[in-house]
């Protein structure tokens, strides 16, 4: 499972060719907000050219297309008709939307950009989607809709948040945080990220490369947490038993899961 | 008429500019010149046949543009000029 | 000893004649106003077969271009050099030779009397009416005068020329037997120029992986340890990984040795930390490091006899454990080009690369796989600073590649995390992006040579390449 989302402006070469080294675990290659309108084309069939030449295990490669109502969406979609993408990432989500690019692209994974304040009165409908993976809070388009001023702390999404978080593991799919977008200061950064982490997130997206080795920080097992998890893996295999005590705490299958689990991810993100 | 341009001059990055002429004619000023000029007249060649374009001129100012970004901004331009000049 | 001032006075109690041997230093770098003084100087008065033994030449020394073109000097023996004099020599070479030599190897070939200098003409930014001389005070302070030292001592003449005289002046670097006048001016040079400000940390996403993968694998190589020796440059990846060792070194609280060569503010502040317990000073990088030089006793300024001369078996740079370095090009032998471009423009030079890389346990080169469509890996370098048998690592932000003879390394790192990489194949995944340079043959003739620290020369110079 990905621990960060990087957002890519899909016009700018010196970028793109330099997605592999920024240590993202997925890269989101943006052909929406970032890219202004008279660049669309551009930007379509510099990604188009870009993903044709090279491939990519690691890190996993998504596409931010346009909204669905846009006239640029059709060109995004019969761009990336050929092209080897793990997803894509429609903005403005809507349960409308996510079908429609199911039917567009029956072989993609969809991240669902929660944005709009009706996009959170069918969230359920939306993670429950077969075809979506995740939910990616996008806080700073729905603030605007909401007239709410965003602020260091962010208490005023801590309601969203949260639903992001409940909705998304309700259907076990992947629950993203909004980027941190303030560049300069890494201690916010690492608070708001932790702050995520605590709200039950899988991962931070973000929109800027060196953001990435903070929000992995806050998103990856802690030493403590694999030494321990490696200990209970150890104990239920040599004893053979999913139900043991461990330093006086009862340790029984959901533990046992959530343990393999955590030795996943640090095996992944060579931890170990 | 004005010309299509397309790209930037941005380091890995290229400028493409599309004029009308009478025959097909490639410039190319690029700051790897010696090392990879013939990588990228052959590029813009095959691009141009691909979409059969004959009457044009093509300007590239390459500022180190990997051949993706060539092509890519190449086709971009291709695609624009056709649009203007109903060129087939 | 005697006090001019006026340079016609000097001037007039010098044997100045035609095919002199002089020679100045470069610790006011692109702020240097005495060597165009003096070159001017002998512009006026004529003089012709000049032999110049400049430390490194700036962009400021324009006073040496007018000279060049009237073809008034025969051959140059520097460290490093850029700027208008550096084009003008690879487009028309020499009537003699450019020979590009280490820092090191400059003050070998001065002591051994290989270099045979007539006068030295020695910028002071502070001098006493005895003669002495040192580089942190005065309205021009620049720090140590270390690239001075070997000249004041063994040039037949040695004249300092300073803005700033005073009664006495305590710990001078430079020596009042050794100097037989002084010349008083208004001013040494340009003060922005002599500290060229701060040099800042990469911010850079491609610099900032590299260094990353530099601090880490100085890290699993068992290098960040109590007492360890270390140099870096002022480049911002070279910063950067600087940053890294501080982090490390105050986390594992632990303290270094010493670092050495050109010392910037980020070294000062280790100092200051109490993460490091000596600066070995050659040149001074910023006010920052002028000023510590001045109050801190364990922030020596040292001559570059003490820093790298080969022939030296008590110099600073023998005990170093890792030095990071910069490459303009790298080819599959780990043969470092920092003195020209791939079109023999001449861009720098070695300084301390050579020196240090060859000295120090372990020498890491820090650089982009490929800069725009550049590969900065080459099957063969256009010219060599520093031998590849001297490059024990060079690290990118796509890989790692460990010169195979260093075993002990390979072995080191056989269970890492790390990207580790033949430089074949580094090189090829530089080629995935940039495609397969084709190979084109240019004219050029030869201007010059580089040569070794021990005096060895490893390669010639070219005039630039032409179509």
């Amino acid at each position: 499972m990905s621990r960060s989302f990087l957002f890519i402006p899909g016009d700018v070469p010196r970028m793109i060719q330099q997605l592999e080294i920024f240590g993202a675990d997925a890269i989101i290659l943006d052909l929406e907000d970032s890219v202004s309108m008279t660049q669309k084309d551009e930007a379509r069939h510099l990604v188009e050219s870009f993903l044709r030449k090279h491939h990519y295990q690691n890190p996993l490669i998504y596409i931010r297309v346009n909204p669905i109502d846009s006239e640029e969406y059709t060109y995004d979609i019969s761009t990336l008709q050929n092209l080897r993408i793990h997803g894509i990432v429609l903005p403005k989500a809507s349960l409308k939307g996510i079908e429609k690019v199911a039917k567009d692209l029956p072989q993609c994974k969809i991240i669902a950009l929660m944005e709009t304040p009706e996009a959170f009165l069918e969230i359920a409908a939306i993670a429950k989607h077969k075809r979506v993976e995740g939910l990616l809070l996008g806080a700073e388009d729905l603030a605007q809709a909401l007239n709410l001023e965003r602020t260091e702390k962010s208490d005023e999404i801590l309601y969203v948040r949260s639903q992001v978080v409940l909705t998304a593991k309700a259907f076990k799919k992947i629950a993203i945080d909004t980027p941190y977008t303030n560049l300069t200061s890494n201690e916010g950064l690492l608070e708001d990220a932790q702050k995520a982490r605590q709200l039950g997130f899988d991962a931070k997206a973000s929109i800027h490369p060196n953001h990435i080795d903070t929000i992995h920080q806050a998103f990856s097992p802690t030493k403590e947490n694999i030494k321990r998890a490696k200990r209970i893996v150890a104990y239920a295999e040599t004893h053979h038993t999913m139900r043991f005590s461990l330093d006086g705490k009862m340790v029984d299958k959901p533990i046992i899961e959530h343990a393999k689990a955590i030795l996943d991810a640090a095996k992944r993100y060579r931890l170990d | 008429m004005n010309p299509i341009v397309v790209g930037s001059l941005e380091s890995s990055d290229c400028l493409i500019t599309l004029t009308p002429h009478p025959s097909r004619k490639i410039a190319i000023e690029s700051i790897v010149y010696d090392a990879y000029h013939d990588a990228i007249h052959a590029v813009i060649m095959s691009l141009l046949d691909d979409y059969n374009l004959q009457r044009v001129h093509v300007l590239c100012q390459d500022k180190g543009a990997l051949e993706y970004t060539i092509k890519a901004r190449l086709k971009t331009a291709i695609l624009r000029f056709k649009e203007v000049h109903h060129e087939s | 000893m005697k006090i001019y001032r006026s340079l016609d006075d000097l001037f007039e109690s010098l044997p100045v004649v035609n095919g002199l041997s002089i020679s100045f230093h470069h610790h006011l770098r692109n702020g240097d106003g005495v060597q165009n003084l003096i070159l001017k100087k002998m512009n006026e008065l004529n003089i012709t077969k000049l032999k110049l033994y400049p430390s490194a030449i700036f962009p400021v020394h324009t006073e040496m271009l007018k000279l060049l073109q009237k073809g008034a000097i025969d051959a140059i023996t520097t460290n490093y050099l850029n700027g208008s004099v550096a084009e003008y020599i690879a487009e028309h070479g020499l009537p003699n030779q450019l020979k590009m030599q280490t820092h090191g190897g400059r003050s070998r070939a001065i002591i051994e009397g290989e270099t045979i200098i007539d006068i030295a003409f020695i910028a002071a930014p502070i001098v006493d009416e005895e003669g002495n001389a040192a580089g942190h005070d005065g309205p021009s302070a620049c720090g140590s005068l270390g690239y001075a030292i070997e000249d004041s001592v063994y040039a037949k003449h040695t004249i300092l020329i300073t803005d700033h005289l005073v009664k006495k002046l305590e710990q001078p670097q430079i020596f009042s037997q050794h100097v037989e006048a002084i010349l008083v001016v208004d001013s040494l040079g340009d003060r922005q120029g002599i500290v060229s400000g701060t040099t800042a940390i990469t911010k850079d996403p491609v610099g900032l992986r590299i260094a990353a993968n530099a601090a880490q694998l100085m890290d699993e190589l068992g290098l960040i340890k109590e007492g360890m020796n270390f140099q870096s440059g002022a480049g911002g990846i070279s910063l950067k990984v600087t940053e890294h060792l501080k982090n490390t070194l105050k986390a594992r609280k632990l303290k270094a040795g010493f670092f050495s060569g050109g010392i910037t503010q980020s070294h000062v502040n280790m100092l200051e930390d109490n993460l490091v317990n000596d600066l070995y000073d050659v040149q001074c990088f910023d006010l920052h490091a002028i000023q510590s030089l001045k109050k801190n006793p364990h922030h020596h300024a040292i001559s570059a006899h003490d820093y790298a001369n080969p022939a030296n078996p008590k110099r600073v740079i023998k005990d170093l454990d890792v030095v990071i370095l910069g490459a303009t090009e790298i080819d599959l032998d780990f043969n470092v080009n920092v003195t020209t471009d791939s079109y023999n423009t001449i861009i720098g030079g070695s300084g301390g690369h050579s020196d240090t890389a060859t000295d120090s346990r372990v020498s890491i080169i820090v650089t982009p796989l490929f800069k725009a469509r550049t590969p900065i890996i080459k099957e063969r370098v256009n010219t060599i600073t520093t031998l590849g048998k001297n490059i024990d690592c060079l690290v990118t932000e796509r890989g790692i590649a460990i010169n195979p003879k260093r075993t002990d390394l390979l072995a080191k790192l056989s269970n890492t995390h790390l990207p580790i990489y033949t430089i074949e194949t580094l090189l090829n995944k530089a080629y995935e992006y940039t495609g397969v340079p084709q190979s084109y043959d240019l004219k050029a003739q030869k201007i010059g040579v580089v040569e070794d620290r021990d005096g060895t020369i490893i390669d010639t110079l070219h005039t630039k390449k032409r179509r």
